[in-house]
């Protein structure tokens, strides 16, 4: 009896806690499905970067100062302005710009900076790893506080626990970042607590982590409501499925029940809505790291816009751009692992 | 007879249009959301009616009178509510004329970013072979960082009010055009559509007659809900510098510019960002009242 309700309970749910009998390895996508999969996205992928890149092309086209002039400097001749412009391959179609752009993108160059002078991918190359970094710190408390304080309001649904946790919630989602990180500043900054200017050096470092602590706060903070909600929401939807009322009927605790069984299937939405969050997060990350100076690719990006050096600014946009398709791509993959049946699709 | 069925489709198509109505009539009897809708109501007549409650010019500076406290009163007897701010003008007034510029920016943005969202919404839906490229293209705007489209569009149309309506109207498409989209899906499988067809009506028709009255409720509360995003970015944008420019009183530079004094005199940065904090609130705290109304799964 109990046996049947196991098989039955595996087949309804894609995990249903006890994954390792026959039905659920059926169910559980090969490595041959999920290199499809990536195959898949990665050539729907193609369009979307081709019109990321065009876009940032094209807009930075109409960009009213004249980047050869600024080149050559403001004693240079005429002559030597139309010199720079023929190199620089200004002087063609626009089409013909955006193929040898493309062509150089592909053999990674993306031209030089026109202020440093030095290659845009040396330049970007120090930027990423801060930025990453500050998502990734920013996601390493903020996604498990996020799910916990969720599944918690959905476990206490219309108690006061819930009430308390979507409050918060919907405060936090209503928060414009800057009004964060202006507080966390003003009252932890400066009152010497902890450093809020610059990267103190890699995060294996004290000076490191201590100098991560408030921009990811302050990341963090606007990232956990979205996502207690959508697992509250998602929780209370998988809580009441017939898988669940099978593993209660079958007499598993109450905890087994939520965290075994409902969580797990109720993840798969907030993982969704992680994918979704993740261009917010790089908006986000511009903010943050302009208001703590943090060296990371969005603060770059707003530097080069605002000083004309468009080579890094198309660089860095595209950088954010790429990013944010494989970070998509990366969840797709593990949103094909949470859920076979999406794999086999 | 082909009158009277387009009589007959044309009120099932009004039916389905009231059945919305209640929808609306539900939310109001949710008390957060009722309270968030009359402080919204509340904050669109003072912005309205800015220019005659002010109590102040908001642009008349004042050098005796800087960064003095809420509840300060001048020497020739006039009030300052909310206090002064770094060039000593009357925080209530620049709040006041403020809340018309935020508004009025992501007003203008939701209308501009909503009507092509709406087109390509209902368009993807009506005809199918555009839904792909239609929808590709949305997903490419969604891709780019709104926050990045902001900062590019300064760049290129120099930083203000211009350039950044733009941006915030590109931002608004996305969110825009899937609603429009989803809303139209379902309406595209209702059996009135297909008795519209019936009829020899033209695709114009269908899509305005029928398809657009039916999303339409649908359409207009996200819109309005998207207002509150526009404004959060808006203002998000116009911290860094890139929206409204000085002396222009708008909430987000207002708290940029007090940004400098939050120790000694918090009420400078305060004030403004708190308005626009309660703002998006009270359009969240409508925003999931609304979705409860509409998801009956949750609802108990």
């Amino acid at each position: 009896m109990h046996r049947k309700a196991l098989a039955i309970a595996n087949t309804l749910a894609p995990h249903s806690g006890a994954s390792d009998g026959p039905q659920s390895n059926d169910y559980r996508g090969t490595v041959d499905d999920v290199f499809t999969l990536i195959v898949q996205r990665l050539i729907i992928s193609i369009p979307v970067l081709l019109g990321v890149l065009l876009i940032g092309f094209l807009l930075l086209q109409v960009v009213p100062t004249d980047p050869a002039i600024i080149l050559a400097g403001p004693t240079a001749s005429q002559a030597e302005v139309a010199a720079i412009r023929e190199q620089l391959g200004l002087d063609r179609p626009l089409w013909e710009q955006f193929a040898l752009y493309l062509g150089r993108v592909l053999q990674f160059d993306l031209g030089r900076s026109m202020i440093s002078n030095r290659p845009v991918l040396d330049e970007l190359e120090s930027t990423l790893g801060p930025t990453f970094e500050l998502m990734l710190a920013c996601l390493i408390w903020a996604i498990p506080v996020g799910i916990a304080l969720g599944t918690q309001a959905a476990r206490r649904r219309g108690q006061w626990t819930d009430r308390l946790i979507m409050a918060f919630s919907v405060a936090g989602v209503s928060m414009p970042i800057f009004v964060v990180g202006l507080l966390l500043i003003q009252y932890v900054g400066g009152a010497g607590l902890l450093p809020f200017q610059g990267r103190g050096g890699p995060l294996w470092t004290s000076s490191g982590l201590l100098h991560i602590v408030l921009p990811s706060l302050t990341l963090g903070a606007v990232f956990i409501g979205p996502v207690a909600r959508m697992t509250r929401t998602s929780v209370l939807e998988t809580l009441g499925a017939d898988y669940v009322r099978t593993a209660r009927a079958k007499g598993a605790s109450e905890r087994q029940v939520v965290l075994h069984h409902a969580l797990r299937n109720a993840l798969i939405p907030v993982v969704t809505l992680i994918g979704l969050q993740i261009g917010f997060l790089l908006g986000g990350a511009v903010v943050t790291e302009t208001m703590f100076s943090w060296p990371g690719v969005g603060r770059m990006a707003v530097g080069a816009i605002s000083s004309s050096d468009f080579p890094v600014a198309q660089g860095a946009i595209m950088v954010l751009a790429v990013s944010f398709i494989a970070i998509n791509l990366v969840i797709d993959v593990f949103y094909g692992y949470l859920d076979p049946r999406i794999g086999q699709r | 007879m082909t009158d009277a069925a387009l009589v007959e489709a044309d009120a099932r198509a009004l039916e389905a249009l009231r059945r919305k109505n209640s929808i609306i009539r539900r939310l109001l009897r949710d008390v957060p959301a009722a309270l968030a809708l009359a402080f919204l109501v509340l904050i669109l007549v003072c912005a309205l009616l800015a220019p005659w409650i002010a109590p102040h010019d908001p642009f008349a500076n004042a050098m005796r009178l800087r960064l003095k406290a809420p509840g300060f009163v001048s020497p020739d007897g006039a009030l300052y509510l909310l206090g002064t701010d770094a060039q000593g003008r009357d925080m209530l007034s620049r709040i006041l004329y403020g809340l018309r510029a935020t508004i009025g920016i992501g007003a203008i943005a939701v209308l501009c970013g909503g009507g092509l969202g709406v087109l390509i919404g209902t368009l993807s839906a009506y005809y199918r072979r555009l839904d792909t490229p239609l929808m590709r293209f949305v997903d490419v705007l969604l891709s780019f960082p709104s926050i990045l489209f902001g900062l590019a569009l300064a760049a290129v149309l120099g930083p203000g009010l211009f350039s950044l309506c733009v941006a915030l109207s590109i931002a608004a498409i996305p969110t825009i055009a899937r609603v429009a989209r989803g809303a139209a899906t379902v309406v595209m499988q209702q059996d009135y559509m297909e008795a519209g067809r019936a009829l020899g009506l033209g695709d114009g028709a269908l899509i305005w007659r029928y398809l657009l009255l039916n999303c339409g409720s649908t359409i207009l509360i996200y819109a309005t809900l998207q207002l509150g995003q526009s404004i959060l970015l808006g203002s998000v944008l116009s911290f860094l510098g890139l929206g409204a420019q000085p002396p222009f009183a708008e909430l987000g530079s207002m708290t940029a510019d007090g940004r400098k004094f939050l120790q000694a005199f918090p009420h400078v940065a305060t004030i403004p960002a708190l308005t626009i904090f309660f703002i998006v609130l009270a359009f969240n705290v409508l925003g999931d009242a609304l979705r409860d109304a509409l998801d009956p799964k949750l609802r108990q």
